[in-house]
């Protein structure tokens, strides 16, 4: 399990630094990119089996990059974490089936949620 | 019913007592003329008849003469036959004169000799007459003898007693020279009648003592004077006025033909005709002119406000000349726009309230996200430091997190804390009087102290003017603008801030050359819970009240905010107005001084790079430092020997002399052990860096020069 590779995806330095050393603590291999670029970039180097990105919110093209990841790494499995929530008009966190992912987890969350997910994903 | 016919109605209304008056006045006018024909005519002929009577008198006259004769008075006959010859030769209208004695007894006639045998004395009614009123008498015409005649009697008075009758016969003929002399139309008839109803004499001629017409006859009988219609001898029919003498009971008649008097009468009717009609058309003309003017317009405006219903322009063509109508048309006009203005604020404000409405549902999930977001950073760093031992690096990263991103989450608490109490009023103002340009240098000199302005080029340009505000409130809008300034400006460019006087306003100006915006975005970007396009940076993001606050708070000063930007990726510019102030006497003499820039330094840049020679100058200029540059070491060399610089920053790849022998020259010259030695590399490897220490060099630079590294590098020099 240890042998384990994941890809944190934030802009934000501080939330790819704790995602970071949290899952590192649980033994997992930890890779940052602070956007979907440098995220498909490290990943053709170190493929990790688990991404867990953030969409930027509102109207980013985060989706461009989970499609992108979609096509090049179909195995990888895509867990998408974001502060959206739903309101009456504008759904800003979908469904996990719409946008072509595996799980999606709201803002902030425990870690051992996320913990779960993963290795429910990787099992 | 139509404007049209009731126009004309109502002119015909108008027209109608005119024309009844005007028949009437004709009427009386025909009526008028007749009388006047009439009295002119009863004029003529009294004048014809006196003729007559003076004609008669005349006669009357002369044989009074001869009646008064000598030889008639002393009887001897043979001499007054003599006389009366004579008398008769001088009347050419007598023809015979004779005598009588008043026993009926004839003595004498001229037309025979004296002594020869005579007639009878003829008709006696006025022979008898003269005897019994010793007066003169005309008789009437006698048509019994050879030819008919009129007698005039005049009885001769001898010792009292009426011895003698003197008869002189007359040619009734004679009398026509007074008809003549009236001078009247030919299709007239004047006529002269003696008592009998007989012709004396008449124009056109009659044998005299013809009886005259019936017509005649009837109205004599009827009146002696007066004015008949009836029918001449010849048929004609005519008016004729009559008078009867009172001397001789003779007739005088002038009868005018009807179709002269009917032609005058009938002359006037048909010109009242005439002016009834072409009243009568005018009127209906002018009914037609007045609807046409009227209804014309009012149809176009009928069609006008159809089409207004229907949202379309409202237009009337041609120039309107009923200022009611005019009126109505402007009303109409102003009315429509009205409908259109009010459609289009409604337009606006469903607009408004959805866009409000889309602001404040992004703003929650803006709210969601930005509160969210550091929660879970927090979280996971609260879980780290629960599983990491304590004083690891992982525990002290995620204290490090935790700290940072509490402070982040209280700024947002904070603004958004501020605008609910800006938006509810609840932010009093704690008023002083203070310089607003020191206050600005002072956030700005804070801001560079702490790290924040290092990525990029701040620049202030600041003159002393004086606001009454709320100190923390005015430090609160400029921070907040220069934080906007700083999130949409890419690391390296400029942020120029300037603050002064301008016309009675203390005017703050933050220009950046960020990513500018639509000039509908600048409309729009003061609104509450509105966010510019995010940048790459989570830092850009916010609550989007930034600026919402800034311009209630400078709103609250009696001042204003506006954005200018020339479009996307042209920078923007912010200008904040504020009333200003006199400072007090007090603070008038204190001394302004800005904030100090860092001491000025003489740097001398040798770069054969145009690109970076350019870039260097330009930041180090804006630092405030005099700067000298050359492309080449020999020329770098030459202007080091010129003025020994601060600071020389030297390009390692120059085309001349290598980088390290200018070090090298620069350190052995005079006064050249002070220098600043900056080495500037395109590569950041340790064998490099220990190279450039070797040759005399105090610090390194790695191309691409950052402006952070730069002043950093500056800062660390002597």
């Amino acid at each position: 399990l240890s042998s384990r590779r994941l890809l944190v995806v934030d802009d934000d330095a501080d939330m790819r630094l704790t995602l970071k050393l949290s899952l590192e603590l649980a033994g997992y291999t930890v890779d940052v990119a602070a956007n979907g670029r440098e995220a498909l970039e490290v990943q053709r180097s170190r493929p990790a089996d688990v991404l867990i990105t953030d969409i930027f919110m509102p109207d980013s093209d985060g989706f461009e990059a989970i499609d992108a990841f979609r096509g090049e790494f179909p195995r990888t499995k895509i867990i998408v974490v974001s502060g959206g929530a739903q309101f009456t008009k504008r759904d800003y966190l979908p469904d996990a089936a719409l946008i072509g992912v595996d799980a999606t987890l709201q803002k902030p969350f425990e870690i051992e949620t996320l913990l779960e997910k993963i290795s429910t994903l990787s099992a | 019913m139509r404007l049209h016919p009731q126009l004309s109605l109502l002119v015909a209304g108008a027209v109608a007592p005119v024309l009844v008056l005007a028949v009437a006045a004709g009427v009386l006018l025909v009526r008028h003329e007749r009388q006047t024909l009439q009295h002119e005519a009863i004029g003529r002929t009294q004048s014809a008849m006196s003729a007559v009577d003076a004609e008669i008198r005349g006669h009357f006259t002369t044989v009074q003469a001869l009646a008064t004769s000598r030889s008639l008075e002393s009887g001897n006959i043979p001499a007054f036959y003599d006389e009366a010859q004579r008398v008769l030769r001088s009347q050419p209208d007598w023809l015979t004169v004779r005598l009588a004695l008043a026993t009926e007894t004839p003595l004498f006639d001229t037309a025979v000799a004296l002594g020869a045998a005579l007639g009878p004395i003829g008709e006696l009614n006025t022979f008898r007459q003269a005897v019994a009123t010793r007066q003169p008498v005309i008789g009437d015409v006698d048509t019994t003898g050879a030819r008919p005649v009129v007698r005039m009697r005049m009885p001769v008075v001898v010792d009292g007693i009426v011895r003698y009758v003197i008869t002189v016969r007359l040619a009734p003929e004679s009398f026509a020279d007074m008809l003549h002399q009236q001078r009247l139309p030919d299709s007239w008839v004047i006529a002269l009648a003696d008592r009998n109803r007989r012709f004396i004499a008449r124009l056109p001629p009659v044998p005299s003592g013809r009886m005259v017409s019936e017509s005649f006859r009837a109205a004599i009988d009827h009146a002696p004077n007066g004015w008949f219609q009836g029918s001449t001898l010849e048929g004609t029919r005519t008016y004729t006025p009559y008078v009867t003498s009172q001397q001789s009971g003779w007739v005088m008649g002038i009868a005018i033909p009807a179709s002269t008097v009917d032609a005058a009468a009938n002359r006037t009717l048909i010109g009242m005709g005439a002016g009834i009609a072409a009243a009568l058309a005018l009127a209906l003309l002018l009914g037609w002119y007045m609807s046409r003017r009227i209804a014309g317009p009012v149809a176009a405006l009928a069609h006008a406000t159809a089409a207004m219903g229907e949202g379309k322009d409202v237009h009337v063509p041609g120039p309107i000349r009923i200022d009611e109508i005019a009126r109505l048309n402007d009303a109409l006009r102003a009315a429509s726009e009205a409908v259109r203005e009010r459609s289009a604020l409604q337009e606006r404000e469903k607009q408004a309230l959805q866009a409000s409405d889309r602001a404040k549902d992004e703003f929650l999930a803006m709210l969601s996200h930005e509160l969210r977001n550091p929660l879970a950073a927090l979280t996971a760093a609260a879980h780290v430091i629960k599983l990491a031992p304590s004083g690891t690096e992982a525990a002290i990263k995620a204290r490090g997190v935790i700290e940072r991103q509490t402070k982040h989450m209280a700024r947002l608490i904070g603004d958004l804390l501020d605008i609910s109490r800006v938006a509810m009023g609840k932010v009093a103002l704690e008023r002083e009087r203070f310089n607003l340009a020191k206050t600005v240098a002072d956030v700005i000199q804070v801001w560079r102290s702490s790290g924040r302005l290092e990525r990029h080029f701040v620049s202030l340009g600041a003159s002393a003017v004086w606001v009454d505000a709320d100190r923390a409130r005015v430090e609160q809008v400029f921070s907040n603008l220069l934080d906007n300034a700083l999130k949409f400006t890419p690391p390296g460019k400029r942020i120029t801030v300037s603050v002064g006087p301008e016309d009675e306003h203390a005017v703050l100006r933050v220009t950046d050359e960020g990513e500018g915006m639509t000039p509908d975005a600048t409309e729009r970007m003061f609104d509450l819970f509105v966010q510019g396009e995010r940048g790459l940076d989570r830092a850009a993001g916010g609550l989007g009240v930034g600026l919402a606050l800034v311009k209630r708070l400078t709103e609250l000063h009696g001042g204003r905010v506006s954005a200018v930007s020339a479009g996307a990726g042209q920078g923007t510019t912010f200008t904040v107005v504020l009333p200003s102030v006199d400072p007090s006497a007090e603070q008038a003499r204190a001394p302004f001084d800005l904030a100090p820039r860092g001491a000025t330094r003489q740097v001398l840049i040798v770069e054969d790079n145009d690109d970076t020679r350019a870039m260097l100058h330009e930041a180090l200029a804006f630092s405030g430092h005099d700067v000298r540059e050359a492309r080449d070491g020999q020329s770098g060399l030459a202007l080091a020997a010129e003025k020994t610089p601060d600071v020389a920053l030297i390009d390692i790849g120059l085309p001349d002399l290598d980088g390290y022998e200018v070090a090298r020259r620069l350190r052995a010259a005079p006064g050249g052990r002070s220098i600043g030695l900056v080495a500037i590399t395109g590569y950041g490897q340790p064998e490099d860096q220990k190279r450039a220490f070797e040759a005399g060099f105090d610090a390194h630079l790695t191309k691409p020069v950052a402006p952070e590294r730069l002043k950093q590098v500056m800062a660390g020099l002597r």
